[in-house]
């Protein structure tokens, strides 16, 4: 039942992925700019058989059909193409950044619930106390700060200001070099390399741009949690456990909590696109080598593979996020399971 | 009467294909060419062409959001000489690629030098077929003297040419005359022995770290494009690369040519260059550098399919050369198409790689793991993130011209990647990099007060200007006017704080030929005024 449930969840959303790709390809080669222009020019010169030479080397002489018709022939073959820029693989060169990007949005998102949850409760149950106000207040302040602002006002603040934490990159720079790549997770491949002074280094240095990326999420979070755990805290049930004279805490964090987590659930999995998105204006700010910035020097270089192969990767995360929302849901609320 | 070339080159015919195919793909292009332009809608450009007696110029400034405050100011001084001026801003391929088509009337624009020659830095692109900007301005007269000048070996003869050229860009005025912008990067005061380069190179050989031994560079780039000295076309990557890998010849920082792999040449005639190569030079796999590597490296950018089968984005800037080949071991004969004052300067960046390990791994191979013969060998690296060099310790020292010559002083190179400028300032304060590129110009202030940094300013090499569309603005006499208008001076004190400098043409100061006796247009908008009249506009 289950298992025909979720089979049924992926193949909804496979028309979807297919939309998705022939749409991006559409729109990035209608995009004024050539790739080969773009390539050539940083030098200056460049004859007009060269860049002809170049262009017909990758395809881009042929008619759009056609170029269409071998992007799907390879992709069908799990081949991504070649960067026009670096003539690296694409898989290889989303692969390579990758791990980056997810370690950052794990720890963003991380932060964004467990800041946002128990900011939310703590608000929701001293209700118009001035706590709640602050949270409240820090909320709308999170909600309205852009990040790129937030990112440098925290560099200033917490890394030229006081020195307590790196100010970008992944890890210091003398530990570049000593850590072998495993999974490419900087927080995983330190701990098995053993070396613990690396592994604080990277975490020191995911602090600022996990806060940065985090904290509109944070926000919301905090926010949709409050107001139902306002909505909750009334509700017969939350009565009947304290009529059973239940604990507080035990009635706020078993009973309450729980229920009042399912739009909670339905926002963080939304929103976890942000992360995502917003993580291109993150990565630039703290140097973080991910997929955003790649994304947006791909774009700016009209290099149609990578960007291509990015919104892919792009997509599928959302998709995979949103089933992940609706198995989430059937867990927390039984009655989803049931229809 | 001089000739007006169109220069819509290479650009697809996609939306007509794609009209064909889908007519929803039509609807879709139609979005997307509105949304391209922040500025809303596609209106026919103006300009003169259509215009009549006694009407009121009209102009539409057309830049990138990095320029829009610099239009803005420039639209208040062409109002002020009656002219209706508007500015709209594009993301910047979208402007390039608008200003290909011929449409627009006026667009900002910057041009570079490839090879930081002063020849080089004396020509600007003028000539029209396969030049790098997308100036609608052609001028045969022009296109003669610059080719004259560039090939020829009379320096007297050249310096006229230029003159002459100078003369008649400067009464032309096909372009609002724009600046050139310092180049300006720093350091932390524990470096020693660093000198910022006109060509943006960061050359670490001979620069120690006091107390310390890992110096980091913080790069405005987002990535380098790869570590193949073959493979690439930008600045950026050739600064890590550099480092890497050696050339026959190197430049001093004021920009003298001096032998580096290559141990002395000569010219017997103006298309020949011998080259005598250093013995006992090593690449970091320990094999000898010969003249096969020489050869090997200058063929795989000049063949059609050097490159693991593909071309090298680098074989336009070797134009003049023809053929290359292996005299003795240590010896090489270079054929050039044709005489060329530039073309040392272009071999300075032309790195040269080991044949029998490249044959071996292919051009990936080479990228995933250079081998080279410069001063530091390569440990590990994402071409995003950041790449770790180390001392090369059997160096054969590098150009003797260069001093001092021998192994590099530090032992470990970082290069990381930081796109953004107030990143990279923070971790230069903050002591996590030694030194940054590109400083922006309102934050040299705030550096400077910093006891442990040192500015460093050089010249750039990148005209900044204003090019007119001058198909549609043919009358010399408004190009005039547009160029009386302006209050450059000004407008770079204010914006860029004193590190601009105008220019009085499209050729830099420090150019072979530049004829100083020119000096920018004046701020005059009486003499603009007069101007526009006397072309037949409406000023009030």
């Amino acid at each position: 039942m289950r298992g025909g449930w979720v089979l049924r969840r992926v193949l909804m959303a496979l028309p979807l992925a297919v939309g998705i790709v022939l749409v991006s390809f559409i729109l990035l080669r209608v995009m004024p700019g050539d790739p080969v222009d773009i390539m050539l020019r940083g030098g200056g010169t460049s004859s007009e058989a060269e860049a002809r030479a170049l262009a017909r080397q990758l395809g881009l002489d042929q008619p759009l059909p056609v170029q269409l018709a071998r992007f799907v022939g390879d992709l069908a073959r799990g081949d991504l193409g070649e960067s026009i820029r670096s003539r690296q693989p694409v898989g290889q060169v989303l692969l390579a950044t990758l791990p980056a990007t997810v370690e950052l949005a794990l720890a963003a998102l991380g932060f964004a619930v467990a800041t946002g949850v128990a900011l939310g409760v703590l608000a929701a149950t001293r209700r118009g106390s001035w706590l709640d106000r602050a949270v409240m207040v820090s909320a709308s302040l999170g909600i309205s700060m852009p990040a790129f602002w937030l990112g440098i006002v925290l560099i200033l603040l917490l890394a030229v200001g006081t020195g307590w934490l790196p100010t970008s990159g992944r890890i210091a720079s003398q530990y570049a070099g000593t850590v072998p790549w495993h999974t490419g997770f900087l927080l995983v491949d330190t701990l098995l390399a053993g070396n613990l002074a690396a592994f604080r280094s990277a975490l020191a240095h995911l602090v600022l741009p996990a806060v940065t990326l985090g904290a509109e999420l944070a926000a919301v979070v905090a926010r949709v949690t409050r107001s139902s755990m306002l909505e909750v805290m009334g509700a017969e049930f939350v009565r009947t456990a304290r009529a059973k004279g239940l604990p507080e805490g035990r009635v706020v964090l078993r009973h309450a909590l729980r229920n009042a987590l399912i739009p909670t659930a339905s926002v963080v999995g939304l929103q976890a696109g942000v992360l995502l998105g917003g993580n291109m204006i993150v990565e630039t700010v703290f140097s973080w080598p991910g997929l955003g910035r790649l994304v947006v020097e791909a774009i700016f270089a009209r290099d149609y593979p990578v960007v291509q192969g990015a919104v892919m990767v792009y997509a599928l995360t959302f998709l995979v996020m949103n089933l992940l929302v609706d198995l989430a849901y059937t867990w927390l609320d039984p009655r989803i399971r049931e229809a | 009467m001089r000739g007006v070339h169109r220069q819509g080159r290479r650009l697809r015919a996609a939306p007509n294909r794609l009209g064909r195919l889908v007519p929803l793909a039509v609807a879709l292009v139609l979005a997307l060419a509105a949304a391209g332009c922040t500025g809303g809608g596609r209106e026919q450009a103006g300009g003169e062409a259509g215009s009549s007696q006694g009407q009121v110029l009209s102009i539409t400034l057309d830049g990138a959001k990095n320029r829009e405050a610099e239009l803005q100011v420039i639209a208040q001084y062409l109002k002020q000489v009656g002219i209706d001026a508007q500015v709209r801003v594009w993301e910047y391929q979208t402007l390039v690629a608008e200003a290909q088509k011929g449409t627009r009337q006026a667009y900002a624009t910057d041009w570079g030098s490839a090879t930081f020659t002063p020849v080089d830095l004396a020509v600007p692109k003028l000539e029209t077929g396969g030049r790098g900007n997308y100036s609608f301005y052609s001028n045969p007269d022009l296109d003669a003297l610059f080719k004259e000048a560039a090939a020829a070996t009379d320096e007297a003869k050249a310096l006229e040419a230029y003159k002459k050229a100078q003369a008649i860009l400067f009464e032309d005025a096909p372009w609002i005359f724009g600046y050139y912008l310092d180049a300006i990067e720093a350091a932390s005061t524990r470096v020693k022995n660093w000198q910022p380069s006109m060509d943006s190179r960061i050359n670490l050989h001979d620069v120690e770290l006091e107390g310390g031994d890992t110096l980091v560079v913080g790069l405005r780039a987002d990535r380098i494009l790869s570590l193949d000295p073959a493979a690439y076309r930008d600045r950026d990557t050739e600064t890590v690369i550099r480092n890497i890998y050696d050339g026959l010849v190197t430049r001093t920082p004021d920009g003298k040519v001096v032998p580096e792999i290559a141990e002395s040449w000569e010219q017997p005639d103006p298309t020949t260059y011998v080259f005598k190569l250093r013995r006992g030079i090593k690449f970091h796999n320990g094999e000898d550098l010969t003249a096969d590597d020489v050869v090997f490296t200058f063929e795989r950018i000049l063949a059609e399919d050097g490159l693991d089968g593909q071309p090298s984005p680098r074989k336009g800037l070797l134009e003049p050369l023809e053929s290359i080949e292996k005299v003795d071991d240590y010896t090489v004969r270079m054929k050039l198409a044709n005489p060329s004052a530039a073309f040392l300067q272009l071999l300075v960046h032309t790195q040269i790689v080991p044949k029998d390990y490249v044959e071996e791994v292919g051009s990936a191979g080479l990228s995933a793991k250079p081998v080279g013969a410069g001063p530091f060998r390569f440990v590990e690296g994402s071409l995003d993130g950041q790449v770790v060099l180390e001392r090369f310790d059997d160096y054969y020292g590098g150009s003797p011209d260069l001093p001092p010559v021998g192994p590099a002083k530090l032992q470990r190179v970082v290069f990381r990647m930081m796109p953004e400028p107030a990143t990279r300032i923070a971790a230069l304060q903050n002591g996590e990099v030694h030194i940054i590129q590109e400083v922006p110009p309102d934050l040299v202030a705030q550096l400077e007060k910093d006891p442990n940094v040192q500015v460093k300013v050089t010249q750039g090499t990148r005209l900044y200007m204003i090019e007119l569309n001058n198909k549609l603005f043919t009358d010399p006499r408004v190009r005039q006017a547009l160029n009386y208008a302006i209050d450059w001076d000004a407008i770079l004190k204010e914006l860029y704080k004193d590190h601009a400098h105008r220019v009085a043409t499209a050729m830099l100061p420090s150019g072979f030929g530049y004829d100083e006796t020119l000096k920018p247009y004046p701020y005059d908008p009486e003499k603009a005024k007069q101007l526009l009249r006397e072309a037949g506009y409406r000023v009030d």
